[in-house]
Order: structure tokens, then C-alpha cells, then sequence
């Protein structure tokens, strides 16, 4: 039973991590160009960012399964009910809140260091560097907001992952399965193991932020 | 030389901040003064090449800056500097502040440091070397962006009310350093509301309300007008 848990806690951290590290891969720089821009385009995907943020996740796994699903348009990628489907699930559920606050972070930083960077004789893209280290710590932070929505959700890995044991389940469906099984013990343990987690990892990054804000 | 031609500035595109001013930067310590919101700051930022005028032209020995290709700009830019009222540090140590500019235009680092130090042992802040960057005071943090700036031994410094925050001894040593620089050829423009200080120290004074420049000459024709 321990091995189980331990092989649920380690899919649960690398789906979310993975998930996490894609949807940064496509929100920093397009909050980065957003902010620097100020076009109408970029300040419209910043409000419907803002609209979508607190999106329900049974939402986003349901638009998901019909995508995916036999009679979906997108049935022959064959994603459905596989931990890839639960990380780009994760992925697009978490951009939204990653591109409003890193659009806020970024605003922030820029109006204060690109033009001090220029005065400076930085060219643009040494301004903008000097923009990404000094709103790192802040940078981290909201990263690791979007990792704790990612981990903690349940509907998209419940309806597109499907819960199969040893493939797609992950802590919080366990925990649903334990549940609904009456087994408030397991549920329970599972339940401590996802708040370790979180905890663990809010903690690491308070730590190098404060040896980062040095 | 900078040489600023007819220039219009507006932040909104509907009112100018600035408007149809001409002004020679050509030698010495040039004060900018005029009352709160007359438009020196702007003045400043678009003589600094940091603003692009609405209309007229910015000439910086004679080649219209913002008529260059982007890739070209960046080596007429960096014969300019300019530093802001509020001083804005980066993280980490003094040091790494005081290098930045220097790294920026691939000065090695072991010069970089030894430049840097030089710099704030001129300054008689030596003591600022060790410390951290977001521990210092109000009047250390305007020193470094000064310093920052000196560091670098810009052909033209343009300085928005440096001496704010200083003490006095502070500000004795920064004017001297200031004199120093600008006897060695650099062209110092600041901005400032210390009449005394336009009086003592600049050679020419440019008076600015409401966005034109309305006197320009020697500190005593202008500031006993």
C-alpha cells in the first residue's frame, strides 16, 4: 500500500510539475510582450486572463474530454485517459492566473528598471534581461501560485485522466476514490502527503527568494 | 554637442508638455530650472535621447538621433546618461550597481570593480563599498546612482535634482566631484530648483515654464530676472 502512495505522490508531482513548466513556457513571454507593448490585443487577453482565472476546473476537463473524447475532433491524437492529457489539462487551466499576475509583475518592474537600464546605455534586449532578474523573486512566487492550483485541482484529472490505477492517478483522485469508498483513513493520509508537498515546496521557495532579494 | 531643434513633447498625444524648444548642450554645467511641472524633467529625458520628441529633432554631433537605424543608436547612446530624481538601485551589493553600466559596454569585471572603486573613494563614500543595496539610506542611495553614473565618464551627464536628498558635506563633495568632471570635458545638464546651486555652479541657466523655454544665459541674468 506505502509503495502505491509514494508512486501516486511521485506521478502527482512530476504531472504538476510538467504542467507547470509548459504553461510558463507560453505565459512568461506573452505577459513579457503584453506588458511591454501595450497594444489593444494584449490588454483584451489580459482582461479575458483575468475573466478566466478563477475558471471552474471541471470546466476546463470537460471542454478536454469532448476535445479528446472517440467522437471529438481531436480522438486520433489519442490523449484521452493518458497523464499527458492531465498535463496539458493542468497546463491551460493555470495560464490564465500565470499570464494576469505575471502581466501585473512584469508592469510593475518594467515602468520601474527599463527606462533606469537605458539611461544606463543597456540595449533593449540587456533592458529587458535586467526587467526578468530583478522581478525574479516575484516571478517564482506566482510560478509556484500556478504549480499549488495544478496540484490541488480534480476535475480535469479526473475527467481526462480517468483515475486508472498505476497510470493516471494522482493524489487528489485517490483521495475522491477513498472517499467515495467510505476508506476516510486512506483519504486522510493521501490528504497530509498533498498538504507535505505544497508545503515543502512553498518553503523551498521563500528560502531561495530571500537568498535571491539579497 | 547636443543640439535640441524645435522640439515637441507629449506623454498623451493630445497636450504638449513641451513645446517648440530649442537648447545648445554644448560645454560646462548647464542648469535647468522652472517651477514644479514646467516640463524639466521631460526637457531632460528627451535631450537624453530617452523620450522620442513628437516633432522637431535631437542632433548629437550633428546626427539626427532618432533618424538612425535602431542598431546604430546604441553607440551615440551611450556617450549620454542620465540619471533620475528617484534613485533606482538594482539587487545585490553597491558594487554590483556601480558596475552595471560598465559590464553593459564589456568592460572586464576586475576594471569594472577597480573603476568602481576609484570612483566612490573620489566621492569620499568609500565606506558605501560593502553594504547592500536595498540598506541604505535615502541620501546613500542617491550617492550610488550618482556614483553609477560617474562611473561610467559619460561625454554628457544629464542629472534630475541630484543633490535632493544630501546632507550638506554630501553635497559639497558631489558639486566639487560635478566641477571635476566637467572641467574634464564633460558636459553636465541638471535640473534642479536650488537657484544657488544653478547660480554657483552652472555656466548658463535655461529657464523652463509651462513647457518653453522662456530666459536662457549667464546665472545672473537669468535667475535676478
Amino acid at each position: 500500500m506505502y509503495s502505491e502512495i509514494i508512486e501516486i505522490s511521485f506521478r502527482s508531482l512530476l504531472i504538476s510539475s510538467a504542467a507547470t513548466l509548459m504553461a510558463l513556457s507560453w505565459s512568461l513571454p506573452i505577459s513579457y510582450m503584453i506588458s511591454s507593448r501595450q497594444s489593444r490585443l494584449g490588454k483584451m487577453i489580459v482582461s479575458i486572463s483575468n475573466a478566466l482565472v478563477s475558471v471552474p476546473t471541471v470546466i476546463v476537463g470537460l471542454f478536454l474530454y469532448m476535445l479528446f473524447s472517440r467522437k471529438g475532433p481531436l480522438s486520433v491524437v489519442g490523449l484521452l485517459y493518458t497523464p499527458q492529457a492531465i498535463v496539458l489539462g493542468e497546463s491551460l487551466l493555470i495560464t490564465p492566473l500565470l499570464i494576469s499576475l505575471f502581466h501585473d509583475v512584469f508592469n510593475e518592474y518594467r515602468s520601474k528598471y527599463w527606462e533606469m537600464a537605458i539611461s544606463l546605455g543597456a540595449t533593449f534586449s540587456q533592458a529587458a534581461a535586467l526587467v526578468v532578474r530583478e522581478a525574479m523573486p516575484r516571478l517564482v512566487t506566482v510560478s509556484l501560485i500556478g504549480f499549488g492550483r495544478a496540484i490541488g485541482e480534480l476535475g480535469v484529472a479526473l475527467m481526462v485522466g480517468g483515475n486508472i490505477k498505476g497510470y493516471t492517478r494522482v493524489l487528489t483522485t485517490s483521495i475522491a476514490l477513498e472517499v467515495s469508498k467510505g476508506e476516510f483513513e486512506e483519504a486522510l493520509m493521501l490528504g497530509f502527503i498533498l498538504l507535505g508537498i505544497v508545503f515543502t515546496i512553498v518553503v523551498a521557495v521563500r528560502l531561495m527568494n530571500r537568498v535571491l532579494e539579497r | 554637442m547636443i543640439e535640441v531643434k524645435n522640439v515637441y513633447f507629449s506623454y498623451n498625444g493630445v497636450s504638449d508638455v513641451l513645446k517648440d524648444i530649442s537648447l545648445r548642450i554644448d560645454k560646462g554645467i548647464i542648469g535647468i530650472v522652472g517651477p514644479n511641472g514646467s516640463g524639466k524633467t521631460t526637457f531632460l529625458k528627451v535631450a537624453s535621447l530617452l523620450y522620442k520628441p513628437r516633432k522637431g529633432r535631437v542632433l548629437v554631433d550633428g546626427i539626427d538621433f532618432w533618424n538612425l537605424d535602431v542598431s546604430k543608436r546604441i553607440s551615440i547612446k551611450r556617450k549620454i546618461v542620465y540619471v533620475h530624481e528617484k534613485p533606482i538601485l538594482i539587487r545585490g551589493s553597491v558594487v554590483d550597481n556601480l558596475i552595471y553600466g560598465l559590464l553593459l559596454r564589456g568592460v572586464d569585471r576586475d576594471k569594472a570593480l577597480k573603476r568602481a572603486v576609484d570612483c566612490l573613494k573620489q566621492m569620499e563614500v568609500e565606506y558605501l563599498l560593502e553594504k547592500s543595496a536595498k540598506n541604505l539610506s535615502a541620501g546613500e542611495s542617491q550617492l550610488v546612482s550618482l556614483a553609477r553614473a560617474f562611473v561610467l565618464d559619460p561625454q554628457f551627464l544629464f542629472l534630475d535634482e541630484p543633490l535632493a536628498n544630501l546632507d550638506f558635506k554630501k553635497r559639497k563633495n558631489v558639486l566639487c566631484f560635478l566641477r571635476r568632471l566637467a572641467d574634464n570635458r564633460t558636459v553636465i545638464v541638471i535640473a534642479t530648483h536650488d537657484q544657488l546651486i544653478a547660480s554657483t555652479y552652472a555656466e548658463k541657466v535655461v529657464h523652463i515654464e509651462e513647457g518653453r523655454v522662456v530666459r536662457v544665459g549667464k546665472p545672473d541674468d537669468v535667475l535676478t530676472f
